[in-house]
Parts: structure tokens; sequence; C-alpha cells
């Protein structure tokens, strides 16, 4: 906490995390409406006292819609992210240690999976599958670990030879111990980092799913979904366009403000420049 | 894409530049007497590709070389048949031959006559199988034709076909005198026409627009309107901002441009008039009868009941819209007026339910049969309308315990990977109908293999053989009684569940007049021959 405090970027980026995570925990009771109830005479309302973001092409609460949608956006960013993680700091534990062809095989797949535009990978396999949020936080994780991969490997690398290792490994501890006790703990800083802003580009390209249909399904709402309805009334009900955005563009640069910060903040070689 | 933005950017400029300038006031409203001269200027999303539309095969060849090209019969502003080149028809005692009389002295608008000689060519190619069209199969049936003189041309058909009729309202003639040692499928032709109906082409400039001027020789007699403008912009919104702009005449909107945007805006309501007929279209909620419980009445029944048709209407068309009772449009004879929608009633789709064997053994909320909950997804493709009413759908459904999954898929996957391998428990999806009763492809059940109509596999001995009887009935009331007691059938079986018919929308300058009002069932544009632009409230029209 201390160290946010003295980055103001990263402390604004910490509050907005924060303040999206507390409307998404407690949406059921924040929101005023049920956000699928379908009002159909009350539909594309302007923003009033009783609908602060006005109403939807089937009058449900647009506010209600965005509280509940907020938790999809961030369930979709953390998973997603999460798996990406794992996956990304196995490979990339494996090629860093082992070296040698083991690192050429792993490193050649993630080229190979670097050269394909991730999107349209995520979109082809949607259309295979049936598109829910599940299958969308798989999909996201399966394809942008690569990231994680190559930091960790780096990280690997350096630490490789550092005496202590050098030490641990005379003293006849096994790899396991060696990479989960020594080398994976020394190597947390850059995972961290690179999975607070990998947050952000998921939540991103989930509302780009969804933008495109291919996201959440009906009548579940997510910001995607809900900017995906606000274009079909755009010259009219501006708010079905702006609300969504808005969060998605302040929820993004949250990531990435916080993201940033603690990049700053946790690199030792930042550290006497602060002071 | 950078010409899209360079066009808009034009657009805006073009809107700002509007204002600056003082608005002419044009007075739209009191009485004008039709006069000739002046163009209507009208939007067009896609470019013709050809305008031999046997060969073209798109809408919007079609659109244009309509108002080219004369066919043998047309239908009328009831949508009924009646002469156009042709001044009568008669058909033999046993409703296998068909004889059409021309009019006299027709001529193509370079002056040569028009004669039954052209139709028997314009057959001829049609029904070639070197001809690249994919309209050719209703023009094979024909076993024969002949041409007695110059005025008369003969079809006898191996057994009676009623649909024919309706197909040589269809087919656009062609003159012989030019096509007579041309290859239809890479002629000039294609690109410059010659006609004999109201207009003949003037200017095509690709990409951007086309120009048809008023045809001196036309054997309709001459319109008012003496030039007519495509222009091409792919994209609506794109065309509506230049409606705004006054820069086209007139063009097809949404319910929200129609019902919310323009009577907003107190200067769009003053130069615009709203107009909407029904189209030939209705969208449907259509079950898989071969996927349990699907296979039984009551079920169907059941959800019929519990949907309520007119929510669907009032929140996704905003009220643009009728329900149906039949597959046919409304108002037009075939249309069956004593049948009537499904009304909204939950207890009653619930006592359906009942007795199909669903209850709630566990109180869950939904409804179970042998320990299996009643549950089942809707597929739809990507369009909005039809996703708001599945989610419509989705929540009647759940007030009488039946749970819905609503999945939207791409159309190219939606009808290879679900409607061509029957895939699929419900399906929200249109018909666009043609003007003949005929529904044989969709509703018998001969036509159930993959890629035919008929995939939600309905089955039913009386339909079939109401089906057989209505195409070889060529008397337009004995037909009528076919069609009315086949869609009373339909309606009691429920297969697909009616859900609309959507209002077609234009929005037009004020500046044209003599539009037909109340809108007859052929729609608006069944006169635009007599639509007339006085010359007080016409563009300054100087040469582009």
């Amino acid at each position: 906490m201390k160290i946010l405090t003295q980055n103001p970027l990263a402390l604004s980026g910490f509050i907005i995390i924060v303040a999206v995570l507390f409307i998404a925990i407690f949406a059921p009771w924040l929101s005023p409406y049920d956000p699928n109830y379908i009002d159909i005479h009350s539909i594309l309302l302007p923003p009033s006292v009783s609908h602060f973001m006005g109403t939807d092409g089937l009058g449900r609460d647009v506010f209600s819609r965005m509280l509940y949608g907020s938790r999809i956006s961030l369930l979709v960013g953390i998973v997603a992210v999460g798996i990406a993680t794992v996956i990304g700091t196995f490979l990339g534990a494996i090629a860093g240690f082992y070296r040698g062809y083991i690192d050429s095989i792993i490193m050649r797949f993630v080229d190979t999976m670097l050269s394909i535009p991730t999107f349209f990978l995520i979109l082809a396999v949607i259309a295979f599958l049936t598109p829910s949020i599940w299958n969308i936080m798989i999909v996201i994780g399966l394809t942008s670990w690569m990231g994680v991969t190559r930091l960790v490997r780096a990280e690997f690398l350096s630490l490789r030879n550092r005496e202590y290792i050098l030490a641990a490994e005379a003293m006849g501890a096994s790899d396991f111990r060696l990479i989960s006790k020594h080398l994976l703990p020394n190597s947390l800083t850059p995972i961290i980092v690179t999975s607070v802003l990998g947050i952000a580009s998921a939540v991103l390209t989930e509302s780009g799913l969804s933008f495109l249909g291919l996201g959440v399904q009906a009548p579940q709402s997510s910001w995607g979904n809900i900017l995906t309805d606000g274009k079909e009334y755009i010259q009219f009900a501006w708010w079905l366009s702006l609300f969504p955005g808005l969060a998605i563009l302040i929820t993004v640069l949250g990531y990435n403000l916080l993201g940033e910060g603690l990049r700053d903040l946790l690199d030792p070689k930042n550290k006497n420049q602060k002071k | 894409m950078y010409f899209k933005y360079i066009f808009l950017f034009f657009v805006l400029l073009n809107l700002t530049s509007c204002s600056d300038k003082k608005e002419v006031a044009y007075n739209y409203d009191g009485t004008f007497n039709s006069e000739k001269g002046g163009t209507l200027i009208d939007a067009m999303s896609g470019e013709p590709s050809n305008l031999i539309s046997m060969i073209a095969g798109d809408s919007a060849s079609s659109a244009i070389s309509g108002n080219i090209f004369n066919k043998l019969i047309k239908y009328d502003k009831n949508l009924e048949l009646a002469p156009e080149i042709a001044e009568k028809w008669t058909i033999s005692s046993d409703q296998k031959t068909i004889t059409f009389y021309l009019k006299k002295n027709l001529k193509w608008s370079d002056g040569h006559d028009l004669t039954s000689e052209d139709v028997f060519f314009t057959w001829k190619l049609v029904t070639d199988d070197k001809t690249r069209t994919p309209y050719g199969s209703d023009y094979k049936l024909v076993d024969r034709a002949e041409v007695p003189d110059l005025h008369t041309f003969r079809v006898v058909y191996k057994k009676a076909y009623a649909p024919a009729l309706d197909s040589w309202a269809t087919l656009q003639i062609l003159p012989k005198h030019i096509l007579k040692d041309e290859d239809i499928n890479r002629t000039f032709f294609s690109r410059k026409p010659v006609g004999s109906s109201y207009y003949k082409l003037a200017q095509w400039v690709n990409g951007e627009k086309l120009t048809l001027e008023a045809s001196p020789s036309s054997v309709m007699g001459e319109p008012n309107i003496s030039n007519l403008t495509s222009r091409f912009i792919p994209d609506t919104s794109s065309q509506f901002l230049e409606l705004i702009a006054d820069n086209i005449d007139l063009m097809n909107i949404n319910p929200i441009q129609f019902a919310r945007v323009i009577p907003s805006k107190p200067d769009l309501k003053n130069k615009l008039a709203l107009y909407k007929e029904l189209g030939n279209s209705y969208t449907y909620l259509g079950f898989n009868s071969k996927h349990l419980p699907f296979n039984d009445i009551k079920v169907r029944q059941a959800i019929n009941y519990a949907i309520d048709k007119q929510e669907i209407i009032d929140g996704v068309l905003l009220g643009l819209g009728e329900p149906v009772a039949s597959p046919y449009k409304p108002g037009t004879r075939w249309s069956n007026r004593t049948l009537h929608p499904y009304p909204y009633d939950k207890n009653q789709a619930l006592k359906l339910l009942r007795e199909a064997g669903f209850n709630d053994t566990n109180h869950d909320g939904i409804l179970e049969k042998d320990g299996k909950p009643f549950t089942f997804e809707i597929l739809t493709n990507q369009n909005k309308q039809r996703e708001m009413t599945a989610v419509l759908i989705q929540r009647r459904l759940k007030d009488v315990g039946i749970d819905v999954k609503i999945r939207v898929i791409e159309w190219a996957s939606f009808v290879n990977q679900f409607i061509k391998t029957g895939d699929f428990d419900a399906v929200i999806l249109g018909w666009s109908l043609s003007l003949d009763p005929d529904q044989y492809n969709i509703w018998h059940s001969s036509q159930q293999k993959p890629g035919q109509f008929n995939f939600i596999g309905y089955n039913n001995k009386e339909v079939d053989q109401l089906l057989e009887e209505g195409r070889t009935e060529l008397n337009p009331d004995k037909r009528e009684k076919i069609y009315h007691a086949f869609s009373k059938i339909l309606l009691r079986d429920s297969p697909v569940i009616y859900l609309y018919a959507g209002y077609g929308l234009t929005a037009m300058s004020k500046r044209i007049k003599g539009i037909e009002s109340p809108t007859p069932p052929a729609g608006i544009a069944y006169n635009s021959y007599e639509w007339f632009i006085p010359s007080t409230v016409r563009r300054n029209e100087i040469a582009q």
C-alpha cells in the first residue's frame, strides 16, 4: 500500500480496479432492477432518475445490466489471465531451466503461436464451439500465454547461473525444488506485471467478441453486448453506446495504470531513481 | 476503407454547408396537378451486375431492369394477375395450354416492332442449357411453345401446373432482333439494354450511379417523372445521412428511424413522408418435428399459446408489423381471413403441457417429463430483430416452465452446420414469399432432404394432398379454397409459430406526389409511373 501511494498513477489504477471489483461483487445489491426484466412499455428511455443510464431496446435497465456486465468482464479477465499465466509460467520455466533442444522446441512453438493473429484464431475457434463465457475464458487463456512464457524463460536464463542456484544444485536439490523454491519466487515480479496488463487485454478481447455476437449469450449482459445493442440505435439512443464504452475504457485504463505502476515500483533498477 | 471516410467527410461537409446557406423553403403542402419532368434520386446498396435479369439474379439488377423491360402479364395493385403486353390470355379446358394475345403496335425503344417472336425467343433463351440462369426450371416444364401469328404466343404443358402463370409474370421479354446472334452470357446488351417499358438507360457510371430516362416509344405510355437516378451507396447509415441532406429522395428505413428518429426531428418531419406497407415475408419460430418433444402437437400448440406475439411486435418492431395466421400476406386472396393467431394464454399452455405429460415434479420451476427437464435451444442468425424476439420468447416460455437457451450463429455456418444437417431444436427464421401461393417446397413431406426447404420435417398426408392439388389447379377461385384449407391445417398443427410480418418502411421526400394512399397490397411503388414532382419543388437540376 505504501509503495502505491508513492505513484499516483498506480494508485488511481488501483482505486479503479477496487471500485470495479466492488461493483461486480455487490451487483445484486446495487442494481435497482433485475437486469433481465423486460418492459416493452419503456423501451429506449433516455437516462433519468428512475433509469440512471436509460433503457435498452427491450426496456431493460441499462444501469443494472452494466453492473452485472462488470462481473462478466472481470471474470473473463481474471480467469483467462489465470490460465495464460499458468501455462506461460510452466512452459517458460521448462524452457529456461533445461535450455538446449527443449528450449528450442518450446520457443519455436511460441513463435508459431505469436505469428497467428490471435483475435482471428479466437474467432475461428469460437465459431466451432458453443459460445459461452467459460469457452471464451478458456480460448482467450489458451491463446495469450506466449508473452508470459518468453518473460519467464528470459528471467530463468539469467537466474540459472547465479551462485545461489549453482550452490543449491551442488547440494543435490532436485529440479523441481530448484524451480519452485529458488527460481520461481525470484521471477515473480515480471509475472505479476504482465498478468495485470494481460487482464486489460482480455477484457478488451471479451468486449470485442461480445460485440461481434460471439461472446456471452442472451439474455446475460456484458459490456460488449450492451455496446452491440447500442450500435443499432446510435443515431437516437446515445446512452446505449456511451456508458459501456466508457466502462470498458476506464477499466482497461485502470489495469494498464496499475500494471505500469507496479512495473516501475517493483523494478529494482528504478528504485534508486525514486528516492 | 479510406474512401468510406473521405465519402463520409464529404457528406458531413455537405451537411454543414447546407445549414450555412439559407435553407430553401419549399412548400411541399397544398394541391398539385400532375406534370411531367423532374428527376427522382434513390439509393441502392448494391450495383446491378447485369441488366438482363434472367442472368443477373440480384435484386439491384431486377429493380432496374423492371423499369426497362416488359413482361407478358403482371400483378396489379391487389396482387391479381393483369395484362401487361398481353392484352388477354386464355387457358384450355384441360388446363394444360395457355394462350397469350399480345397488344398491337408494340415497339422496342429503338423503333423495331415487338412481336410474339420476341416472346418465343425469350422462352428459348431461358430454357437453353447454355444460358446461365437459375430461373430456367419453371419454363422447362413447357412441353412446346408456338407462335401461330405475330400477336399470339401459346405454351403447352405436359401436365397442368398452376405456378406457370406466375412464371410468365416474372419473365422479362428481350428483343430478338438484337440478341439472336449474341451469346447471352457475355453480351454488350447487359450494359446497353434496349427495352420496351417506361424507361431506357441514359447513363451508367460504375460505382457511382445509374440514370434512366423516359422512353418516348414506351408501350406503357409516358411516365410522369422523366429521370430516375439510382446512386450506389453500400452503407445504409450513409444512405440515411444523404436522405437527411436531401441528396436522395427515398430509401427503406428501419423501425427506429421510422418511429423515433424522424418524428423527433421537426425539420425531417417537414420534408419527409413516411410510408409503411406489409412486406412479402414473415418471421417464425420453427420446430424440428423429428426432435422430442416437438413431435407432439400439444407441445407445439402449448408453446404457441405461451408466446405473446403482440408483445414481440410492440417491442421488436415498435408496433410496425402485424400478426399472421397463415403463410400468406394478409390482405391477399390466399390469406384465409377466418383464421386468427393463437391468443396469448398462459393457462391454456400449461393445460396442454400437462396433457402432454409435463409436470414440475421437483418444484424447480422447470417442467419435467420422464425425469428429464423441458429445455431446448433456439438458434437464429445474426439479426438484431430475431435476437430480441428470441429473448422475449425465452422470457415467456420461462413463465410456463420451459427453459430456453439462445444461440446466435453467423449465417453461413447456421445454414451449413444446422439447417442442412437438421441438427437443431428450434429456429427463428423468416420466409420471403413469391406471389404465387404454391408452397410445395416448404411444406410437402417429400422436401426434407438436406438442402431442401422442409428442414423442420413437417409431415402431414392431408397437407401433401392439398399442396399437390393446388399446383395443378389453374382456376383462382378453386385454388383459393385449397390454400385456405391448407392454412387451416397448418395453423392447427403449428409446425411453426408465426411471429410477425414486419412492415416495409419507406421515407420519401415530400416533393414526390401522386403516391396512392392507403397503400395497396402491391406496395407504394406499384404506380411509380404516376408519381410526379411539381416544378416548384424540384431540385435545381444542374448537370453534374
